[in-house]
């Protein structure tokens, strides 16, 4: 499988190299002109590194799948362009849905089950603590929601949407343990 | 600022039932504040704004609103504290079928003076966009607009507090956060307003502080910080790593 091949490969991030390779579909580019329209693209959520860039266009010429067009420009500058090799696999990854496991990648998740164990069972001061911090991230997202809206920055719109409704979601989670907490503690 | 309302040792025990009791609950709002009050249905969120309202009694405890002592204040005394001091927004906008725009808008100034607040009515309305609704009759209207109208007659006596009770809560999601943008401005031009809300999201966008009622207690009083931050300060997009 191909991205098993890449798990060994690939160093960085899978998403970084089709990002790329997405952007360089449209039209060729320069290294330092995909990395500022990737970061644009995702509205400064994600601040890539140049040189992890070069690294990664390396690659993908590498293995053929983008490949420099025309010769070195002013100050050696090389554009790039995806291959038809590039292409294929780039519409594989975009037809491949995230099907791996849910991704729970924050602390609270085993200081919520440890406390459990160690705290004799008394999870309301975490909860607390942790709820406030989500409605904190809550009120952030929001602001930056209507500061993408009014600056017409759609994809970090779409993008802050989402984080949103997961940061509604994991304020639900706590208020349910929280329940469950208080309905335990009045039995 | 100073002190507009303070709840203290509030419990409120309804006969037959749990839902909605309030257990050992104290509160002070500031004037200028906007709070919202959150927490799921039953929790004892909407009993709370109605003693604040005056238009429920703790079964004990105290409620002070704008220096007036609820307690001991009987019927006509407490429907003038609330003609005063309290503007209410409820979920289902509650108008008057029989009555136009106008004339739903003017029933609490009415209750005030026997002169008529006509020209500060229609003021009202034109501040709130439904200027061209005053002679026309509810159900005519959009939630949106029901709900402005609805507004326009909580703010008609200058209240001192402005109470919504999920103000959304009917709405499409457009009316929605129009009615809430109505609300922002109001609470910008100085007013002080407390939301009740189930919606975390609703809550922290408009209100700075974010009270959280379970179970007739009041288990968290969050004031939150106020920043325009990178966006990579708050959200972080990351790929699939390899190890």
């Amino acid at each position: 499988m191909h991205t098993h091949h890449a798990y060994r490969v690939w160093n960085c991030c899978l998403s970084l190299k089709y990002g790329l390779m997405g952007l360089l579909a449209e039209e060729p580019l320069h290294g330092y002109e995909v990395k500022t329209r990737f970061e644009a693209m995702l509205g400064g959520t994600w601040e890539v590194n140049i040189g992890q860039v070069y690294t990664t266009l390396q690659r993908l010429e590498r293995d053929g799948l983008v490949r420099p067009v025309g010769p070195r420009g002013d100050r050696g500058k090389l554009l790039y362009e995806v291959s038809e090799e590039g292409r294929r696999v780039l519409a594989e990854w975009m037809d491949q849905p995230d099907s791996g496991p849910q991704e729970l990648r924050e602390d609270i998740y085993v200081k919520l089950l440890l406390a459990a164990r160690l705290a004799n069972g008394d999870l309301a001061p975490l909860l607390s603590r942790q709820k406030r911090a989500y409605l904190q991230r809550l009120r952030d997202l929001n602001r930056l929601e209507e500061r993408a809206r009014r600056d017409g920055r759609s994809d970090l719109a779409r993008l802050v949407r989402g984080a949103l409704l997961h940061t509604e979601a994991d304020i639900k989670w706590i208020d349910e343990l929280s329940e469950t907490a208080i309905s335990g503690e009045s039995e | 600022m100073s002190e507009l309302v303070r709840l203290t040792e509030i419990t409120k025990v309804y006969q037959g039932g749990v839902t909605g009791a309030l257990n050992g609950v104290s509160l002070t709002v500031e004037e200028g504040e906007f709070t919202a009050v959150m927490g799921p249905s039953g929790s004892g969120k909407t009993t709370l704004l109605n003693l604040v309202a005056g238009l429920d009694r703790p079964t004990s405890g105290s409620v002070t609103v704008a220096g007036s002592d609820l307690g001991p204040l009987g019927e006509t005394a407490l429907a003038r504290f609330r003609r005063d001091h309290i503007g209410f927004v409820f979920q289902f906008f509650h108008l008057l079928p029989n009555l136009t725009v106008l004339e739903n808008v003017l029933i609490p100034a009415q209750l005030k003076s026997r002169v008529s607040s006509e020209a500060a009515g229609r003021e009202l309305l034109a501040q709130l966009g439904i200027a061209e609704l005053a002679d026309r009759y509810p159900a005519k209207l959009s939630g949106g607009q029901q709900q402005r109208v609805s507004i326009a007659r909580a703010l008609i006596n200058r209240p001192t507090l402005l109470l919504a009770d999920e103000p959304t809560g009917a709405l499409d999601t457009r009316s929605g956060d129009e009615v809430m943008e109505l609300l922002r401005q109001l609470h910008r031009q100085g007013k002080t307003v407390l939301l009740v809300t189930h919606d975390a999201k609703l809550a922290t966008r408009y209100a700075a502080r974010v009270v959280s009622v379970m179970d007739g207690r009041i288990v968290d009083d969050a004031r939150l910080e106020t920043a325009d931050r990178e966006a990579s300060d708050v959200i972080k997009v990351r790929g699939e790593e390899t190890r």
